[in-house]
Protein backbone atom coordinates (compact mmCIF):
# COMPACT_ATOMS: atom_id res chain seq x y z
CA UNK A 1 0.00 0.00 0.00
CA UNK A 2 1.28 3.45 -1.04
CA UNK A 3 0.95 5.82 1.55
CA UNK A 4 2.29 9.53 0.13
CA UNK A 5 -0.71 10.70 -1.72
CA UNK A 6 1.11 13.69 -3.78
CA UNK A 7 -0.23 16.83 -3.20
CA UNK A 8 1.72 20.44 -3.24
CA UNK A 9 -0.15 21.51 0.06
CA UNK A 10 3.22 19.95 2.22
CA UNK A 11 5.73 22.22 0.28
CA UNK A 12 3.19 25.17 0.65
CA UNK A 13 2.42 24.96 4.74
CA UNK A 14 6.75 24.32 4.87
CA UNK A 15 7.22 27.69 2.80
CA UNK A 16 4.04 29.46 5.12
CA UNK A 17 5.69 28.51 8.29
CA UNK A 18 9.46 29.40 7.42
CA UNK A 19 8.24 32.76 5.71
CA UNK A 20 6.29 33.30 9.01
CA UNK A 21 9.59 32.76 10.68
CA UNK A 22 11.45 34.84 8.42
CA UNK A 23 8.84 37.90 8.52
CA UNK A 24 9.33 37.65 12.45
CA UNK A 25 12.64 37.86 11.97
CA UNK A 26 12.81 40.55 9.90
CA UNK A 27 10.61 42.58 12.49
CA UNK A 28 7.57 42.68 9.63
CA UNK A 29 5.28 41.69 12.27
CA UNK A 30 6.99 43.59 15.06
CA UNK A 31 3.42 45.99 15.52
CA UNK A 32 1.04 43.06 15.00
CA UNK A 33 2.42 41.09 17.88
CA UNK A 34 3.12 44.10 20.10
CA UNK A 35 -0.99 44.71 19.27
CA UNK A 36 -1.34 40.76 20.15
CA UNK A 37 0.82 40.53 23.25
CA UNK A 38 2.80 37.97 21.30
CA UNK A 39 6.35 40.19 21.23
CA UNK A 40 7.47 37.41 24.07
CA UNK A 41 7.14 34.14 21.86
CA UNK A 42 9.26 35.87 19.21
CA UNK A 43 12.08 33.48 19.61
CA UNK A 44 9.70 30.66 19.70
CA UNK A 45 7.92 31.07 16.81
CA UNK A 46 11.05 31.70 14.73
CA UNK A 47 12.49 28.68 15.91
CA UNK A 48 9.98 26.83 15.31
CA UNK A 49 8.89 27.60 11.89
CA UNK A 50 12.22 27.48 10.56
CA UNK A 51 12.53 23.94 11.99
CA UNK A 52 8.89 22.87 10.70
CA UNK A 53 8.86 24.77 7.50
CA UNK A 54 12.12 23.42 6.45
CA UNK A 55 10.57 20.19 7.16
CA UNK A 56 7.82 20.74 5.18
CA UNK A 57 9.84 22.06 2.10
CA UNK A 58 12.29 19.29 2.09
CA UNK A 59 9.63 16.54 2.50
CA UNK A 60 6.95 18.28 0.02
CA UNK A 61 9.74 19.05 -2.81
CA UNK A 62 10.56 15.07 -2.25
CA UNK A 63 7.36 14.08 -2.72
CA UNK A 64 6.66 16.13 -5.65
CA UNK A 65 9.54 14.94 -7.31
CA UNK A 66 9.93 11.29 -6.54
CA UNK A 67 7.96 8.18 -7.20
CA UNK A 68 6.87 6.96 -3.91
CA UNK A 69 7.55 2.79 -3.34
CA UNK A 70 5.93 0.87 -0.63
CA UNK A 71 7.92 0.65 2.34
CA UNK A 72 8.66 2.28 5.81
CA UNK A 73 10.11 5.25 3.85
CA UNK A 74 6.89 6.10 2.02
CA UNK A 75 4.83 5.46 5.19
CA UNK A 76 6.86 7.68 7.88
CA UNK A 77 7.22 10.28 5.41
CA UNK A 78 4.26 10.14 4.39
CA UNK A 79 3.43 11.30 8.23
CA UNK A 80 4.93 14.51 7.68
CA UNK A 81 1.48 16.25 5.96
CA UNK A 82 -1.18 15.94 8.41
CA UNK A 83 1.87 16.75 11.27
CA UNK A 84 2.53 20.00 9.56
CA UNK A 85 -1.78 20.49 8.72
CA UNK A 86 -2.15 20.27 12.73
CA UNK A 87 1.24 22.02 13.45
CA UNK A 88 -0.05 25.25 11.15
CA UNK A 89 -3.69 24.83 12.99
CA UNK A 90 -1.17 25.08 16.42
CA UNK A 91 0.19 27.99 15.20
CA UNK A 92 -2.79 29.95 14.13
CA UNK A 93 -4.07 28.93 17.48
CA UNK A 94 -1.36 29.63 19.30
CA UNK A 95 -0.18 33.36 18.00
CA UNK A 96 -3.51 34.05 16.32
CA UNK A 97 -6.78 32.77 18.25
CA UNK A 98 -5.61 32.53 21.75
CA UNK A 99 -4.36 36.50 21.90
CA UNK A 100 -7.20 37.57 19.91
CA UNK A 101 -9.23 36.00 22.12
CA UNK A 102 -7.25 37.43 25.22
CA UNK A 103 -7.79 40.91 24.16
CA UNK A 104 -11.53 40.54 23.54
CA UNK A 105 -11.91 39.05 26.74
CA UNK A 106 -9.95 42.41 28.35
CA UNK A 107 -12.05 44.38 26.29
CA UNK A 108 -15.81 42.40 27.71
CA UNK A 109 -13.89 42.98 31.08
CA UNK A 110 -13.69 46.85 30.62
CA UNK A 111 -17.19 46.43 29.19
CA UNK A 112 -19.22 44.03 31.26
CA UNK A 113 -16.64 43.31 34.25
CA UNK A 114 -16.73 40.08 32.88
CA UNK A 115 -13.68 38.21 30.58
CA UNK A 116 -14.90 34.90 28.87
CA UNK A 117 -12.24 34.56 28.36
CA UNK A 118 -10.25 33.24 31.46
CA UNK A 119 -13.48 32.22 32.21
CA UNK A 120 -14.79 29.82 29.49
CA UNK A 121 -10.60 28.60 29.50
CA UNK A 122 -10.45 30.10 26.25
CA UNK A 123 -6.80 28.76 25.76
CA UNK A 124 -4.45 27.19 23.11
CA UNK A 125 -5.68 23.38 24.21
CA UNK A 126 -8.98 24.39 23.99
CA UNK A 127 -8.93 26.44 21.24
CA UNK A 128 -7.14 23.61 19.96
CA UNK A 129 -9.14 20.70 20.13
CA UNK A 130 -12.14 23.24 18.71
CA UNK A 131 -10.36 23.95 15.50
CA UNK A 132 -9.28 19.91 14.96
CA UNK A 133 -13.03 19.61 15.35
CA UNK A 134 -13.79 22.26 12.94
CA UNK A 135 -11.32 20.89 10.31
CA UNK A 136 -12.58 17.43 10.75
CA UNK A 137 -16.01 17.86 10.49
CA UNK A 138 -16.64 21.05 8.30
CA UNK A 139 -14.36 20.61 5.91
CA UNK A 140 -12.67 16.99 6.42
CA UNK A 141 -9.42 15.99 6.61
CA UNK A 142 -7.69 16.16 3.16
CA UNK A 143 -6.13 12.30 1.61
CA UNK A 144 -1.94 13.65 1.88
CA UNK A 145 -2.64 14.98 5.83
CA UNK A 146 -4.80 11.59 6.91
CA UNK A 147 -1.78 9.17 7.39
CA UNK A 148 0.14 12.64 9.68
CA UNK A 149 -2.76 12.99 11.77
CA UNK A 150 -2.45 9.06 13.32
CA UNK A 151 0.74 11.06 15.21
CA UNK A 152 -0.89 12.72 17.63
CA UNK A 153 -1.24 10.16 20.27
CA UNK A 154 2.77 9.63 20.54
CA UNK A 155 2.75 13.91 20.48
CA UNK A 156 0.87 13.47 24.01
CA UNK A 157 2.82 10.90 25.33
CA UNK A 158 5.80 12.53 24.30
CA UNK A 159 4.32 15.77 26.49
CA UNK A 160 2.98 13.37 29.19
CA UNK A 161 6.96 12.01 29.63
CA UNK A 162 8.56 15.49 29.64
CA UNK A 163 6.05 16.84 31.97
CA UNK A 164 8.20 14.81 34.89
CA UNK A 165 11.23 16.57 34.49
CA UNK A 166 9.37 19.86 35.95
CA UNK A 167 8.62 18.77 39.48
CA UNK A 168 11.89 18.44 41.85
CA UNK A 169 12.42 17.29 45.24
CA UNK A 170 11.96 20.77 46.56
CA UNK A 171 8.39 21.03 45.29
CA UNK A 172 7.41 17.53 47.19
CA UNK A 173 8.72 19.00 50.50
CA UNK A 174 6.46 21.70 50.33
CA UNK A 175 3.64 19.55 49.79
CA UNK A 176 3.07 18.44 53.42
CA UNK A 177 1.38 15.77 54.94
CA UNK A 178 -2.12 16.90 54.60
CA UNK A 179 -2.28 17.87 51.10
CA UNK A 180 -1.14 14.18 50.48
CA UNK A 181 -3.77 12.64 52.90
CA UNK A 182 -6.25 14.19 51.51
CA UNK A 183 -6.03 14.89 48.17
CA UNK A 184 -5.00 11.14 48.24
CA UNK A 185 -8.59 10.00 50.04
CA UNK A 186 -10.32 12.57 47.47
CA UNK A 187 -8.63 11.53 44.00
CA UNK A 188 -8.65 7.50 45.14
CA UNK A 189 -12.54 7.49 46.15
CA UNK A 190 -13.45 9.85 43.13
CA UNK A 191 -11.60 7.14 40.71
CA UNK A 192 -13.49 4.52 42.38
CA UNK A 193 -16.75 6.24 42.12
CA UNK A 194 -16.73 6.58 38.74
CA UNK A 195 -15.80 3.34 38.10
CA UNK A 196 -18.83 1.85 40.15
CA UNK A 197 -21.34 3.91 39.07
CA UNK A 198 -20.30 3.50 35.30
CA UNK A 199 -20.65 0.07 36.20
CA UNK A 200 -23.77 0.28 37.37
CA UNK A 201 -24.94 2.91 34.26
CA UNK A 202 -23.56 -0.18 31.85
CA UNK A 203 -21.08 2.63 30.16
CA UNK A 204 -18.35 0.91 28.33
CA UNK A 205 -14.82 0.27 30.63
CA UNK A 206 -12.71 2.54 28.30
CA UNK A 207 -15.02 5.52 28.96
CA UNK A 208 -15.45 4.86 32.44
CA UNK A 209 -11.81 4.72 32.61
CA UNK A 210 -10.68 8.30 31.08
CA UNK A 211 -13.87 9.69 33.15
CA UNK A 212 -12.37 8.56 36.22
CA UNK A 213 -9.25 10.12 35.84
CA UNK A 214 -10.15 13.35 34.62
CA UNK A 215 -12.38 13.55 37.47
CA UNK A 216 -9.96 12.59 40.03
CA UNK A 217 -6.80 13.83 39.32
CA UNK A 218 -6.53 17.29 37.27
CA UNK A 219 -8.93 16.75 34.08
CA UNK A 220 -6.87 17.05 30.34
CA UNK A 221 -3.38 15.92 31.30
CA UNK A 222 -5.43 13.21 33.38
CA UNK A 223 -7.85 12.13 30.92
CA UNK A 224 -5.14 12.22 27.88
CA UNK A 225 -2.32 10.27 30.24
CA UNK A 226 -5.03 7.29 30.63
CA UNK A 227 -6.61 7.44 27.45
CA UNK A 228 -4.04 4.55 26.18
CA UNK A 229 -4.22 2.44 29.19
CA UNK A 230 -8.04 1.78 29.00
CA UNK A 231 -7.90 2.15 25.02
CA UNK A 232 -10.34 5.32 25.22
CA UNK A 233 -11.35 6.80 22.04
CA UNK A 234 -11.62 10.14 20.99
CA UNK A 235 -15.13 10.89 21.27
CA UNK A 236 -14.93 9.33 25.07
CA UNK A 237 -11.78 11.73 25.71
CA UNK A 238 -14.02 14.55 24.44
CA UNK A 239 -16.82 13.97 26.87
CA UNK A 240 -14.73 13.98 29.57
CA UNK A 241 -12.63 17.06 29.09
CA UNK A 242 -16.10 18.58 28.17
CA UNK A 243 -17.36 17.17 31.60
CA UNK A 244 -14.48 18.76 33.53
CA UNK A 245 -14.62 21.92 31.91
CA UNK A 246 -18.22 22.29 32.58
CA UNK A 247 -17.94 21.39 36.23
CA UNK A 248 -14.51 23.36 36.01
CA UNK A 249 -16.20 26.81 35.02
CA UNK A 250 -19.49 26.25 37.26
CA UNK A 251 -17.44 25.59 40.66
CA UNK A 252 -15.34 28.43 40.47
CA UNK A 253 -18.36 30.51 39.94
CA UNK A 254 -19.93 28.67 43.20
CA UNK A 255 -16.31 28.30 45.56
CA UNK A 256 -16.08 32.01 46.69
CA UNK A 257 -19.44 32.96 47.54
CA UNK A 258 -20.35 29.76 49.59
CA UNK A 259 -16.47 29.94 51.11
CA UNK A 260 -17.00 33.75 52.01
CA UNK A 261 -20.54 32.66 53.44
CA UNK A 262 -18.78 29.89 55.87
CA UNK A 263 -16.18 32.83 56.80
CA UNK A 264 -13.26 30.21 55.60
CA UNK A 265 -10.07 31.44 56.18
CA UNK A 266 -7.30 31.11 53.08
CA UNK A 267 -5.83 28.12 54.00
CA UNK A 268 -8.85 26.37 54.14
CA UNK A 269 -10.60 27.64 50.74
CA UNK A 270 -7.18 26.98 49.09
CA UNK A 271 -6.84 23.39 50.45
CA UNK A 272 -11.19 22.93 49.40
CA UNK A 273 -10.24 24.61 45.81
CA UNK A 274 -7.26 22.75 45.34
CA UNK A 275 -9.04 19.42 46.03
CA UNK A 276 -12.73 19.93 45.01
CA UNK A 277 -12.33 21.95 41.74
CA UNK A 278 -11.95 19.77 38.80
CA UNK A 279 -9.60 21.51 36.47
CA UNK A 280 -6.11 23.60 37.50
CA UNK A 281 -7.16 26.55 35.73
CA UNK A 282 -10.09 27.23 37.44
CA UNK A 283 -8.20 26.39 40.79
CA UNK A 284 -6.16 29.27 40.05
CA UNK A 285 -9.06 31.01 39.35
CA UNK A 286 -11.27 30.25 42.22
CA UNK A 287 -8.37 31.17 44.94
CA UNK A 288 -7.98 34.64 43.29
CA UNK A 289 -11.24 35.17 43.21
CA UNK A 290 -11.60 34.38 47.02
CA UNK A 291 -8.52 36.70 47.52
CA UNK A 292 -7.70 39.07 45.05
CA UNK A 293 -5.61 41.43 47.69
CA UNK A 294 -2.86 38.23 48.62
CA UNK A 295 -1.59 35.28 47.04
CA UNK A 296 -1.80 33.02 50.79
CA UNK A 297 -5.21 31.47 49.17
CA UNK A 298 -3.31 30.81 45.49
CA UNK A 299 -0.18 29.31 47.30
CA UNK A 300 -1.88 26.52 49.19
CA UNK A 301 -3.97 25.88 46.02
CA UNK A 302 -1.53 24.93 44.20
CA UNK A 303 0.26 23.32 46.71
CA UNK A 304 -3.48 20.69 46.74
CA UNK A 305 -3.20 20.86 42.86
CA UNK A 306 0.33 19.56 42.44
CA UNK A 307 -0.38 16.97 44.88
CA UNK A 308 -3.25 15.97 43.25
CA UNK A 309 -0.93 15.96 39.33
CA UNK A 310 1.52 13.65 41.34
CA UNK A 311 -1.34 10.46 41.82
CA UNK A 312 -1.50 10.28 37.84
CA UNK A 313 0.99 7.84 37.92
CA UNK A 314 -0.92 5.74 40.73
CA UNK A 315 -4.01 6.09 39.22
CA UNK A 316 -2.78 4.63 35.71
CA UNK A 317 -1.61 1.95 37.21
CA UNK A 318 -5.05 1.28 38.53
CA UNK A 319 -7.01 1.79 35.56
CA UNK A 320 -4.22 -0.35 33.65
CA UNK A 321 -4.73 -2.83 36.25
CA UNK A 322 -8.69 -2.92 36.34
CA UNK A 323 -8.96 -2.60 32.63
CA UNK A 324 -7.42 -5.48 31.68
CA UNK A 325 -9.39 -7.57 34.60
CA UNK A 326 -12.32 -6.07 33.08
CA UNK A 327 -12.32 -7.18 29.45
CA UNK A 328 -11.02 -10.39 30.29
CA UNK A 329 -14.38 -10.80 32.18
CA UNK A 330 -14.63 -13.74 34.37
CA UNK A 331 -11.23 -15.00 33.48
CA UNK A 332 -8.71 -14.75 36.47
CA UNK A 333 -5.60 -12.43 35.61
CA UNK A 334 -2.62 -12.35 36.63
CA UNK A 335 -1.64 -8.88 37.64
CA UNK A 336 1.93 -9.28 37.46
CA UNK A 337 1.81 -10.67 33.87
CA UNK A 338 -0.98 -7.55 33.27
CA UNK A 339 1.54 -4.96 34.78
CA UNK A 340 4.39 -6.22 32.58
CA UNK A 341 2.66 -6.93 29.47
CA UNK A 342 0.27 -3.67 29.54
CA UNK A 343 1.60 -0.99 32.13
CA UNK A 344 2.25 1.88 29.90
CA UNK A 345 6.01 2.50 29.59
CA UNK A 346 5.23 6.01 29.07
CA UNK A 347 4.64 6.59 32.96
CA UNK A 348 7.60 5.13 33.67
CA UNK A 349 9.69 7.80 31.34
CA UNK A 350 7.23 10.36 33.50
CA UNK A 351 8.79 9.09 36.20
CA UNK A 352 12.43 8.38 34.85
CA UNK A 353 11.96 12.11 33.83
CA UNK A 354 10.77 13.10 37.68
CA UNK A 355 14.27 11.19 38.90
CA UNK A 356 16.09 13.08 36.56
CA UNK A 357 14.72 16.45 37.83
CA UNK A 358 15.14 15.24 41.73
CA UNK A 359 19.09 15.32 41.05
CA UNK A 360 19.13 18.97 39.68
CA UNK A 361 20.17 18.31 36.43
CA UNK A 362 17.52 20.45 34.69
CA UNK A 363 17.46 23.22 37.48
CA UNK A 364 18.25 24.06 41.00
CA UNK A 365 17.46 21.58 43.43
CA UNK A 366 15.38 24.27 45.30
CA UNK A 367 13.43 25.35 42.19
CA UNK A 368 9.56 25.71 42.19
CA UNK A 369 7.74 25.65 38.82
CA UNK A 370 11.11 26.37 36.84
CA UNK A 371 12.34 29.36 39.30
CA UNK A 372 14.55 29.42 41.77
CA UNK A 373 15.23 32.00 44.49
CA UNK A 374 18.93 33.41 44.71
CA UNK A 375 19.62 36.90 46.31
CA UNK A 376 23.39 36.65 45.68
CA UNK A 377 22.95 39.28 43.06
CA UNK A 378 25.10 42.29 41.43
CA UNK A 379 24.80 45.53 42.56
CA UNK A 380 23.35 46.96 39.14
CA UNK A 381 20.43 44.79 40.04
CA UNK A 382 19.66 45.99 43.52
CA UNK A 383 17.11 48.27 43.77
CA UNK A 384 18.40 52.65 43.67
CA UNK A 385 17.99 55.15 45.99
CA UNK A 386 15.07 57.26 44.29
CA UNK A 387 13.70 53.05 44.32
CA UNK A 388 13.76 52.81 47.54
CA UNK A 389 13.11 56.46 48.64
CA UNK A 390 9.73 56.02 46.52
CA UNK A 391 8.55 53.36 48.72
CA UNK A 392 10.08 55.11 52.19
CA UNK A 393 7.02 57.91 51.06
CA UNK A 394 4.43 55.24 50.43
CA UNK A 395 5.34 53.60 54.00
CA UNK A 396 2.26 55.16 55.57
CA UNK A 397 -0.37 53.43 53.20
CA UNK A 398 0.28 49.97 54.47
CA UNK A 399 -1.85 48.94 56.99
CA UNK A 400 -0.95 45.32 57.71
CA UNK A 401 1.99 44.91 59.94
CA UNK A 402 4.36 41.72 58.40
CA UNK A 403 4.23 43.76 55.30
CA UNK A 404 5.20 47.28 56.90
CA UNK A 405 7.84 44.92 57.84
CA UNK A 406 8.90 43.20 54.80
CA UNK A 407 8.97 46.87 53.41
CA UNK A 408 10.97 48.54 55.97
CA UNK A 409 13.47 45.29 55.11
CA UNK A 410 13.50 45.70 51.74
CA UNK A 411 14.47 49.83 51.51
CA UNK A 412 16.77 48.53 54.11
CA UNK A 413 18.98 46.16 52.20
CA UNK A 414 17.68 47.06 48.42
CA UNK A 415 16.46 43.39 47.91
CA UNK A 416 14.18 40.38 48.64
CA UNK A 417 16.28 38.94 52.00
CA UNK A 418 14.68 35.57 51.49
CA UNK A 419 11.53 33.35 49.95
CA UNK A 420 9.40 34.49 52.90
CA UNK A 421 10.26 38.08 52.53
CA UNK A 422 9.94 37.72 48.90
CA UNK A 423 5.97 36.36 49.11
CA UNK A 424 4.89 39.00 51.84
CA UNK A 425 6.23 41.70 49.21
CA UNK A 426 4.46 39.96 46.39
CA UNK A 427 1.40 39.62 48.67
CA UNK A 428 1.75 43.77 49.00
CA UNK A 429 2.11 44.20 45.61
CA UNK A 430 -1.12 41.78 44.30
CA UNK A 431 -3.00 44.17 46.98
CA UNK A 432 -2.37 47.10 45.32
CA UNK A 433 -2.07 49.39 48.32
CA UNK A 434 0.58 51.14 46.89
CA UNK A 435 1.01 53.46 43.54
CA UNK A 436 1.59 51.68 40.48
CA UNK A 437 5.19 53.16 40.71
CA UNK A 438 5.65 51.34 44.01
CA UNK A 439 4.33 48.20 43.04
CA UNK A 440 6.76 48.23 39.55
CA UNK A 441 9.56 48.60 42.17
CA UNK A 442 8.09 45.61 44.16
CA UNK A 443 8.34 43.46 40.96
CA UNK A 444 11.23 44.44 39.72
CA UNK A 445 13.27 43.49 43.62
CA UNK A 446 11.15 40.36 42.83
CA UNK A 447 12.69 39.55 39.55
CA UNK A 448 15.87 40.58 40.57
CA UNK A 449 16.27 37.53 43.21
CA UNK A 450 13.77 34.83 41.15
CA UNK A 451 15.79 33.58 38.60
CA UNK A 452 14.45 31.35 35.47
CA UNK A 453 15.68 27.99 35.16
CA UNK A 454 15.98 27.98 31.42
CA UNK A 455 16.38 24.57 30.95
CA UNK A 456 13.08 23.96 32.66
CA UNK A 457 11.41 27.04 30.23
CA UNK A 458 12.24 24.85 27.50
CA UNK A 459 10.95 21.85 28.72
CA UNK A 460 7.97 24.15 29.59
CA UNK A 461 7.56 25.16 25.96
CA UNK A 462 8.49 22.08 24.19
CA UNK A 463 5.34 20.38 26.51
CA UNK A 464 3.15 23.17 25.50
CA UNK A 465 3.82 22.52 21.98
CA UNK A 466 3.61 18.17 22.38
CA UNK A 467 0.42 18.74 24.45
CA UNK A 468 -1.33 21.36 21.14
CA UNK A 469 -0.02 19.14 18.95
CA UNK A 470 -1.37 16.18 20.75
CA UNK A 471 -4.93 18.08 21.31
CA UNK A 472 -5.22 19.53 18.15
CA UNK A 473 -4.59 16.36 16.50
CA UNK A 474 -6.97 14.59 18.69
CA UNK A 475 -10.12 16.98 18.04
CA UNK A 476 -9.17 16.02 13.83
CA UNK A 477 -10.67 12.76 15.25
CA UNK A 478 -13.61 13.89 16.61
CA UNK A 479 -16.59 13.76 14.96
CA UNK A 480 -20.02 15.31 16.02
CA UNK A 481 -21.83 11.77 14.58
CA UNK A 482 -19.11 9.66 16.82
CA UNK A 483 -19.95 12.06 19.61
CA UNK A 484 -23.43 11.54 19.42
CA UNK A 485 -23.57 8.02 19.90
CA UNK A 486 -21.99 8.23 22.96
CA UNK A 487 -24.83 9.56 25.06
CA UNK A 488 -25.30 11.62 27.79
CA UNK A 489 -23.93 9.10 30.81
CA UNK A 490 -20.96 10.33 31.10
CA UNK A 491 -22.39 14.14 32.24
CA UNK A 492 -24.34 12.45 34.38
CA UNK A 493 -21.47 10.36 36.33
CA UNK A 494 -19.24 13.26 35.95
CA UNK A 495 -22.32 15.32 37.87
CA UNK A 496 -22.82 13.28 40.75
CA UNK A 497 -18.96 12.48 41.33
CA UNK A 498 -18.22 16.39 40.95
CA UNK A 499 -20.86 17.50 43.78
CA UNK A 500 -19.83 14.69 45.91
CA UNK A 501 -16.39 15.65 46.09
CA UNK A 502 -17.09 18.96 46.41
CA UNK A 503 -19.54 18.99 49.48
CA UNK A 504 -17.30 15.89 50.91
CA UNK A 505 -13.79 17.81 50.65
CA UNK A 506 -16.09 20.82 52.07
CA UNK A 507 -16.96 18.88 55.57
CA UNK A 508 -13.68 17.48 56.03
CA UNK A 509 -11.69 20.51 55.38
CA UNK A 510 -14.39 22.45 57.67
CA UNK A 511 -13.88 19.24 60.10
CA UNK A 512 -10.44 19.03 60.08
CA UNK A 513 -8.21 21.85 58.73
CA UNK A 514 -7.25 24.86 61.06
CA UNK A 515 -5.79 28.25 59.62
CA UNK A 516 -1.89 27.00 60.35
CA UNK A 517 -0.96 23.89 58.98
CA UNK B 1 -12.34 -4.13 8.65
CA UNK B 2 -12.68 -0.48 7.42
CA UNK B 3 -9.78 0.02 9.76
CA UNK B 4 -7.60 -2.72 7.55
CA UNK B 5 -9.07 -1.29 4.18
CA UNK B 6 -7.71 2.62 5.09
CA UNK B 7 -4.64 1.48 6.61
CA UNK B 8 -2.52 -1.88 6.41
CA UNK B 9 0.03 -0.84 8.60
CA UNK B 10 -1.07 0.77 12.91
CA UNK B 11 -4.43 1.13 13.51
CA UNK B 12 -6.64 4.48 13.09
CA UNK B 13 -5.53 6.25 15.71
CA UNK B 14 -2.11 5.74 15.55
CA UNK B 15 0.75 4.97 13.10
CA UNK B 16 1.84 2.24 15.14
CA UNK B 17 0.76 -1.19 15.28
CA UNK B 18 0.63 -1.88 19.32
CA UNK B 19 1.04 0.74 22.46
CA UNK B 20 3.62 -0.36 23.68
CA UNK B 21 5.35 0.67 20.37
CA UNK B 22 3.67 3.83 20.47
CA UNK B 23 4.94 4.02 24.03
CA UNK B 24 8.81 3.63 23.20
CA UNK B 25 8.70 5.47 20.13
CA UNK B 26 7.32 8.59 22.48
CA UNK B 27 10.20 7.94 25.35
CA UNK B 28 13.35 8.34 22.09
CA UNK B 29 11.04 11.51 21.20
CA UNK B 30 11.06 12.44 24.78
CA UNK B 31 14.69 11.45 25.81
CA UNK B 32 16.34 12.39 22.54
CA UNK B 33 14.94 15.98 23.42
CA UNK B 34 16.00 16.03 27.37
CA UNK B 35 19.40 15.05 25.93
CA UNK B 36 18.75 18.20 23.78
CA UNK B 37 18.12 20.21 26.42
CA UNK B 38 21.14 18.96 28.14
CA UNK B 39 23.75 19.75 25.97
CA UNK B 40 22.57 22.89 24.23
CA UNK B 41 20.64 24.97 27.10
CA UNK B 42 22.61 26.01 30.38
CA UNK B 43 21.12 25.30 33.52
Amino acid sequence: MIYTKKSPWVLIIGVIMAGYAFLVQQGVLTGLMKMLHTSGHAGEMVTMGYIFGVIGIVVGLWQLVATPKEGSLDYYLSTVGGALLVLLCVFIVKYGAEPVFKLWGKASDAAIGWNFQTTLGLNYILLGIIVGMIVVNVFKIPAWAENGVRLSRLGLKSGVILLGALYSAAELRNLGGLSVVLIGFFVLGSVGMVLWLGRLRNIPNSMGGVLSAGMGVCGVSAAVASAPVVQAKSTEIAYTIGTILLWGVLMMFIFPPVGRALGMGYIQFGAWAGTGILNSAQVAAAALIYQPTGIETLKVAEIFNITRILFLPIIVIWLAVWYVQREAGAQKVNVGRVIFEKFPVFVLGFLLLFALSTTGIFAPAQHYKGKYFDNAIKESKLLTSEETSLLQSELGKVQREDQKAALERLIQNRKAMSIDHDTVLRGLANAKVLSKDANHVLKKAHSAVYHTAKRVKWFRTLIVWFFAFGLTGLGMQITFSSIKQAGGQPLFIGTVVGLTKAVGALIVIMLFVRETI
Amino acid sequence: MAEKLKYDRGTLLSIFKTDRAEDFAALVVALAIVVLVVLFVPR
